[in-house]
């Protein structure tokens, strides 16, 4: 749950951010932002493996939590490598349209399974 | 968290984009105007966009605390073009000199060029609002 809530978290800042690269597509010298979390994430497991969920992951003492995720915050950074437009602008509204509609569906996917899995602790609550 | 920064941000790339498309219009509408209230023949207009940060409004500062500060897109000024105007030859024209009228430098395929990448820019810039509230929608519905 926690992961999840995370990760719609990134989902809105990158939303925010490709809002504004579609936004500054006209300006002049604009460089386009995007935001990274996955890649920082997968890096802060594989340094740390013993934070790795999943089977064949069993926590051996207390002090062992899976729960605790490593701390890694959504960063916004800024890409100066590439060039579009004569105009110093880098925004390619092609890729943006990509990139918004893509994580819409993520935030999509993210959102129903936070649902389901409340919906599954309402069906333990409950009893049935 | 319900995420209306996004929406605001769509909201002034839409605004900055019709204020394009007014000045399209104008410098279209304007093609062939000898005079104007300055004197002179008709200059075409040329909008400037810059990215939109550093005003004071409360969301803002709030954004600038908690590290979005991305804030959409402004007009910041709208510059008259003073390249060379057109030179036709046209003698019965009042306002002909010599039997040469200058025209204004309005080029009509840049400007239909820029009415197309201006109405394009206002799509993408609604489909960006249409996202946002899309997800914003799918936030409420969590827990339903």
């Amino acid at each position: 749950m926690q992961l999840l809530q995370m990760s719609l978290d990134a989902a809105t800042l990158r939303q925010q951010v490709y809002a504004n690269n579609i936004a500054n597509a006209e300006t002049p010298n604009y460089k386009r932002q995007d935001v990274a979390f996955e890649t920082y994430f997968q890096q802060a497991l594989t340094a740390n493996p013993t934070e790795m969920m999943g089977e064949q992951h069993i926590p051996l003492s207390s002090s062992d939590q899976v729960n605790n995720l490593p701390d890694v915050e959504p960063t916004v950074y800024t890409d100066t490598s590439s060039t579009v437009n004569n105009n110093g602008n880098n925004v390619d509204l092609t890729s943006e349209m990509v990139d918004i509609a893509e994580n819409q569906v993520k935030y999509e996917v993210l959102a129903q399974d936070v649902s389901m899995r409340l919906q599954r602790l309402g069906t333990a609550i409950q009893g049935g | 968290m319900i995420d209306t920064s996004s929406m605001n941000i769509a909201a002034s790339g839409l605004n900055a984009n019709q204020l394009w498309l007014n000045v399209i219009a104008n410098n279209i509408a304007n093609a062939n105007t000898t005079r104007t209230p300055q004197g002179g023949p008709y200059r075409r207009e040329i909008v400037n966009f810059a990215p939109a940060t550093g005003q004071s409004s409360f969301q803002n500062v709030l954004g600038q605390a908690i590290g979005t500060n991305d804030a959409g897109v402004q007009v910041t000024s709208i510059t008259q073009d003073t390249g060379p105007l057109k030179s036709v030859y046209d003698p019965t024209n009042p306002d002909a000199v010599n039997g040469y009228v200058q025209m204004p430098n309005v080029d009509i395929s840049t400007e239909m060029v820029d009415m197309i990448t201006a109405s394009r820019a206002y799509e993408a810039n609604s489909t960006a609002f249409d996202a946002a509230k899309q997800m914003d929608l799918d936030a409420l519905n969590i827990g339903k």
